[in-house]
């Protein structure tokens, strides 16, 4: 959205940024410049680092965490979040599990029935912060509880272990190139978003809506239902990271998320954050939020392997969203005294 | 103009005291040792606790912010409160005193983020969640300290006087001290202020930095005196406490008719907050329900409290007009 106005005649005409500028300054470019310095920096100096098997978990992580991330981004762009994106997750795979060993539903109608409770669980969030006009902080706070508490209430809290044993091989399947299958569902969700926010309009009244409410609304959009639909496809996105994790597991487990699923929380807001989403809404990161996702799991695995301590990798994690909120206030900062942006 | 009643019911903390004597009669009616002396003291030993815990939210509600990083803070210090005295064998008093400048230098450090960056206190809380927290494991790599002296582990066990334990004094302090914040001290009418209208707050004269920056600090010393508090009613530094501070942080401020936008708080109201979920909390085990529907009551109070608070909003809004 950002970038399509700038390349407005008025800003070629008075001496606008270039698109080779605009490229270089982008947070994508730097984000890529990061995580290839990153990669090179842990691979001279770890010879495990670039083995296969590292290859394949850091590849396997990064496809997980992008899906969480793609799952904030999605809410994200109302100017709201959702904190129950790990409650629904987790509740998503559960519902997996019953439907796959209790119901005896095969994969095909399994997948996509939990990819619809997911987006359910979803709208109900976006209908009450919606409907009720409280800050979805709050609502999504008060759901998170409720989602997890019945969820663990209905599971008595055991995990669903005689899943097919397609789940598991899934998980570990690799492609050609060694590469996780989970990374490939990541990428061809990013794809699919991109078009999605570009070319639909559903997609395009999102990022409307989310810029600005009034103006959207005046120009006919009904905001209310459009976030309703960034919620539910939240939770669906949600749905799809929980079934990753799945999959990785080979069995649907309660505590997948850590209490609450607050374990997401993290990975939800670091790589959007990272990858140049606007917390006011309105501007959505696809490739950015791959990118974060991408940077945060090089550097995780590089210390991991540095044998630093697997407890100091959470403070390093909270620094590191630290710093990059920093360093993006920085970087708007001297953009606009160059008059860039 | 409302008659006196329904004036009465506009006032925050009536209609959370109402809930609690009703939810105390009742439950006392199907089960009597609801009001037996020990019940009373575990009770009010929670709620001493869990009132701290609130307090600590209900200040950075004030100025319009949220602070997720509260419990981090709060098990940093209960670690660190704990290893002194273990580790370094400091008398307790002077390990309390580390306590308390570890939660405050924490929460200033929070502050001075978000106030000098400009930057979400959501997104800075968070990172400080995990950098405290990451810390915290760091430390103790996840295992407790079990060296507590004995002064502390009665002052979180022992009664002071018939069924109230020791922990209701800091309570009591932490409550009054509040109260006075908010409606007698300058730094507590400028949290309010900024919390109502930010730009109004700034045109006034008020430094926003600064105000900002003592909020977050005062959030950090209330979560520290609650850490340390539940080191002595657990008797041991345990790692994961403060993990399960968030909801109820916030639940118990929401349900005592704070504004979650800010400007308007309410501490007697956040008492009974803290009030009905301990309440709740230990019907449901005395009624023995699995533990895990707490979480979900938890979470409807929430929903329910802030039904209650826009209803209300909607009718003070129609009076005036």
């Amino acid at each position: 959205m950002m970038a399509a106005a700038a390349e407005t005649p008025e800003a070629a005409a008075t001496g606008g940024p270039t698109s080779i500028q605009k490229l270089l300054f982008s947070n994508e470019f730097g984000l890529v410049v990061l995580v290839l310095l990153a990669f090179l920096v842990f691979g001279g100096m770890l010879p495990g680092y670039t083995s296969p098997f590292s290859l394949f978990a850091m590849g396997r992580q990064i496809g997980i965490d992008t899906m969480i991330g793609l799952a904030m981004m999605a809410v994200i762009v109302t100017g709201g979040l959702d904190l129950s994106v790990g409650a629904i997750g987790v509740s998503s795979a559960m519902a997996f599990g019953w439907l796959v060993e209790h119901q005896g539903l095969p994969l095909a109608l399994a997948i996509p029935g939990a990819l619809v409770f997911g987006g359910l669980l979803g709208a109900i969030n976006g209908y009450a912060v919606v409907r009720s006009g409280v800050h979805s902080f709050i609502i999504t706070l008060a759901s998170m509880s409720i989602f997890f508490g019945v969820m663990i209430f209905l599971t008595k809290a055991e995990a669903f272990r005689g899943l097919p044993p397609e789940v598991a091989a899934f998980g570990r399947l690799r492609l050609a190139t060694g590469t996780s299958v989970l990374l490939a569902v990541s990428l061809a969700t990013c794809i699919a978003l991109s078009v999605f926010y570009r070319f639909t309009i559903l997609g395009r009244r999102m990022l409307a809506a989310g810029a600005n409410a009034r103006a959207a609304e005046v120009s006919g959009v009904r905001t209310g239902r459009v976030f309703v639909a960034c919620h539910a496809l939240t939770g669906a996105l949600a749905a799809a990271a929980g079934l990753m994790l799945t999959a990785r597991t080979g069995a649907a487990v309660p505590s997948m998320a850590g209490q609450l699923g607050q374990d997401w929380l993290l990975p939800a807001f670091l790589a959007p954050v990272l990858g140049g989403t606007l917390l006011s809404g309105g501007r959505v990161a696809v490739v950015g939020t791959l990118l974060g996702a991408a940077f945060v799991n090089v550097i995780t695995s590089g210390l991991l392997q540095l044998r630093i301590g697997e407890f100091w990798i959470q403070a390093c994690l909270g620094l590191m969203l630290l710093a990059a909120v920093l360093a993006d206030r920085g970087r708007h900062l001297i953009l606009r005294r160059r008059g860039l942006i | 103009m409302g008659n006196r009643f329904t004036r009465a019911f506009d006032n925050d903390w009536i209609g959370p005291a109402l809930v609690s004597l009703i939810a105390v009669v009742v439950i006392s009616i199907f089960q009597p040792s609801f009001l037996s002396s020990f019940n009373i003291l575990v009770l009010l030993s929670a709620i001493a606790v869990n009132m701290l815990i609130a307090l600590g939210q209900l200040v950075i509600i004030a100025v319009g912010q949220m602070n997720l990083a509260l419990g981090s803070i709060g098990g940093l210090v209960a670690i660190s409160f704990a290893a002194m005295m273990e580790l370094w064998h400091l008398p307790a008093p002077v390990a309390v005193l580390g306590g308390l400048a570890i939660g405050v230098a924490a929460g200033a450090a929070s502050g001075f983020v978000i106030a000098r960056t400009g930057i979400s206190a959501f997104i800075i809380t968070l990172a400080g969640l995990q950098i405290f927290k990451g810390i915290n494991l760091g430390i103790t790599e996840a295992q407790p300290f079990y060296g507590i002296p004995q002064v502390v582990k009665d002052f979180g066990n022992l009664a002071m006087a018939g069924p109230i334990p020791w922990l209701v004094l800091p309570m009591v302090l932490a409550a009054l001290g509040m109260w006075a914040l908010f409606n007698r001290l300058r730094i507590g009418r400028f949290i309010l202020a900024i919390g109502g209208n930010r730009n109004a707050a700034e045109l006034s004269g008020i430094d926003l930095n600064a105000t900002v920056i003592w909020a977050h600090a005062l959030s950090g010393l209330l979560a520290a005196i609650a850490g340390m508090m539940l080191v002595a009613r657990l008797q041991i530094g345990h790692p994961a406490i403060g993990e399960d501070w968030l909801i109820s942080s916030f639940a118990a401020p929401v349900i005592g008719g704070a504004v979650l936008s800010g400007g308007h708080v309410s501490v007697a109201g956040t008492f009974f907050g803290v009030v009905i979920i301990a309440i709740i909390t230990q019907a449901l085990v005395l009624f023995a329900i699995d533990p895990f529907v707490v979480q979900i009551v938890l979470g409807g109070l929430i929903l329910w409290a802030v039904g209650i608070n826009r209803l209300r909003e909607v009718r003070v809004a129609r009076a005036r007009a």
